[in-house]
């Protein structure tokens, strides 16, 4: 079964038509990477599946049930924007608050276990006002999986974070998928989500322009050969003046993405006199496949 | 993998709401604040206008003197008998017909505490969607009705606890000013039906204050603003609904009154959250 499925999801804001015709597939157990430049309707689709916001037209369902049924909806764990928590309270009153509000059973052990899943059994006395923002999304993340959710959605949660707190972050991810639940994250830091992401929706101007799945994705990014020769000048016209697709990458190194053999390129270099240093194969990430699906719809 | 969704009815819903709302509310520093307000203002405003009474102010500009009147009793600041002018002085009639008196002890009286409920509605709903609380309260419940029930009760006793504590401070100020206690023309259980009349009639003005809350989420000073506007149109009948010589006609008439108002406003307060976003 799909967590999420939306078809012909449209929203407008007055004149402005955020979300033109969004398809969408999560399946259950994913966790689903939602990527987009600011404005393409990310946080409106994820505000509209969280029953924040109504759509103007369209079908939201919900582990194949309405968007708006109570009990599918109570399965529901939300971070989009502020965590949710009151700033003069303690992070453990606070999750206390949640748990209640969920009608938990044994309210203190849960408040425990997601603490310890977050990696937050330190700061539980700490008022939530004197947290710092990595530990502020980390609580977000505890409040949201109070409920035990069968479906997550967390909006750009790893924003602002430091290397300590993303691989935290990671790490949290990855433990609450492996207990099933289903994951939406939102996030302009590809690099990160391309580490944790089972799933991939591409959203444009209100429409989602590609889905796949990380093995679909790794398949697509184009292969190169990337090199470093003694006359980098040389190397560079020379492959210009052969392969359609030439680059100099931030590091310094030549790519060529044409689909060539690392012997071939390395033979030609020889031809004309100039001798490779370095070279190797490689594939280009996410960001970069983004980068190019953007400049294709352009 | 497949998920059993528990089933959540409404009755565990509202009570877990009702649960966390009450805890928020007698944790939050704001109540605790509002009550001492209500406790402390009519202190201040008993014994300075009993400071005041009979001063003489001369304009300068025209040199129209006024003179200060303070309160004869310490009855006059919750409101005036029903046949006006006879108990509790000339000076109480706020509930005299439809014609205003400016006076000083017809403004500052417990009416006025309507005014600060207000405030302490409108800041306790704003923060629910301030801090995301909302957004992650509405997320889980599909149903607002729970939400709305659990506010306009929670507020209720934060408004009713206010006007217990003006009850109790003005008592407290009557005794520091040194105003006489003598009930003319209503007796104690009269004056206990007034103040019970009061506190049912703050389920009123709390079901306008929440919807404007809602409506005006996490702008406070929007709640504000519409709250203090529309609850100006229902100030004047207070003191007719709960006068000081209240019988217990007026706490039944005070009582289903609030309930319908509850109910009626409820079911706006809901309809605003159903078909506006939340955010």
């Amino acid at each position: 079964m799909n967590a999420v499925e939306i078809r012909n999801l449209t929203k407008n804001f007055g004149a402005k038509q955020a979300l033109n015709g969004l398809n969408m597939t999560v399946p259950e157990g994913a966790i689903y990477g939602f990527i987009g430049e600011n404005g393409s309707g990310k946080s409106t689709t994820e505000k509209i599946i969280c029953g924040l916001l109504h759509q103007s037209g369209g079908e939201v369902r919900l582990f194949g049930k309405e968007q708006t049924d109570v009990d599918v909806r109570a399965k529901m764990g939300v971070l989009i924007e502020a965590p949710g928590c009151f700033a003069g309270l303690t992070v453990w009153n606070n999750l206390m608050l949640q748990a209640e509000n969920l009608s938990l059973p044994k309210p203190q052990e849960k408040v425990r276990d997601v603490l310890k899943l977050v990696r937050m059994e330190g700061a539980a006395g700490n008022k939530y006002k004197n947290c710092s923002l990595g530990m502020k999304q980390r609580i977000g993340i505890a409040m949201a999986l109070l409920g035990e959710p069968a479906l997550l959605v967390l909006d750009e949660p790893i924003n602002g974070l430091d290397a300590d707190g993303l691989r935290i972050m990671r790490e949290v991810l990855t433990d609450v998928a492996k207990r099933g639940c289903t994951v939406i994250v939102s996030s302009h830091i590809l690099g990160e989500l391309e580490k944790v992401a089972t799933h991939y929706g591409i959203v444009r101007g209100g429409k989602m322009i590609r889905e796949m799945t990380a093995e679909e994705l790794e398949n697509s990014c184009r292969s190169f050969v990337a090199l470093q020769a003694k006359d980098m000048a040389r190397a560079n016209a020379l492959l210009r003046a052969k392969y359609v697709r030439v680059e100099e990458d931030e590091k310094g190194y030549l790519r060529v993405y044409d689909q060539v053999s690392v012997e071939s390129v390395v033979e030609y270099l020889y031809r004309y006199g100039v001798v490779v240093s370095e070279v190797g194969t490689d594939k280009i990430g996410l960001e970069e496949y983004y980068i190019d699906l953007m400049q294709g719809e352009k | 993998m497949e998920r059993k969704l528990e089933k959540n009815t409404f009755g565990k819903r509202l009570k877990s709401m009702l649960r966390v709302d009450t805890r928020r509310m007698f944790t939050s520093p704001l109540f605790y604040i509002m009550v001492g307000i209500s406790l402390v203002v009519p202190i201040l405003i008993l014994v300075m206008t009993t400071m005041m009474d009979g001063k003489v102010s001369v304009d300068p500009q025209t040199g129209k003197e006024t003179v200060m009147e303070g309160f004869k009793n310490v009855w006059q600041i919750f409101g005036s008998v029903s046949d006006t002018g006879g108990a509790t002085g000339g000076a109480n009639a706020e509930g005299a017909g439809m014609g205003m008196d400016m006076s000083i002890t017809s403004m500052c009286n417990i009416n006025m505490m309507y005014f600060a409920v207000a405030v302490l509605v409108c800041l306790f709903v704003a923060e629910d969607f301030r801090s995301g609380y909302a957004k992650n309260l509405f997320t889980v419940r599909a149903k607002k009705t729970d939400y709305v029930i659990s506010k306009t009760a929670v507020c209720f006793i934060g408004g009713a606890a206010m006007i217990l504590a003006f009850t109790l401070g003005a008592l407290i100020g009557g005794k520091v000013a040194g105003l006489p206690y003598t009930m003319d023309g209503f007796n104690v259980y009269n004056f206990v039906c007034c103040v019970l009349c009061k506190t049912l009639l703050v389920s009123i003005f709390s079901s306008i204050f929440l919807v404007m809350s809602v409506v005006g989420k996490q702008r406070s000073w929007l709640s504000l603003l519409l709250s203090f506007g529309l609850g100006m149109f229902l100030f004047m009948t207070v003191s007719i609904a709960s006068p000081l010589d209240a019988g217990v006609l007026h706490v039944i008439l005070c009582g289903v009154g609030g309930g319908l108002f509850a109910v009626g406003l409820g079911a706006i307060s809901n309809l605003v959250l159903k078909r506006t976003a939340l955010v």
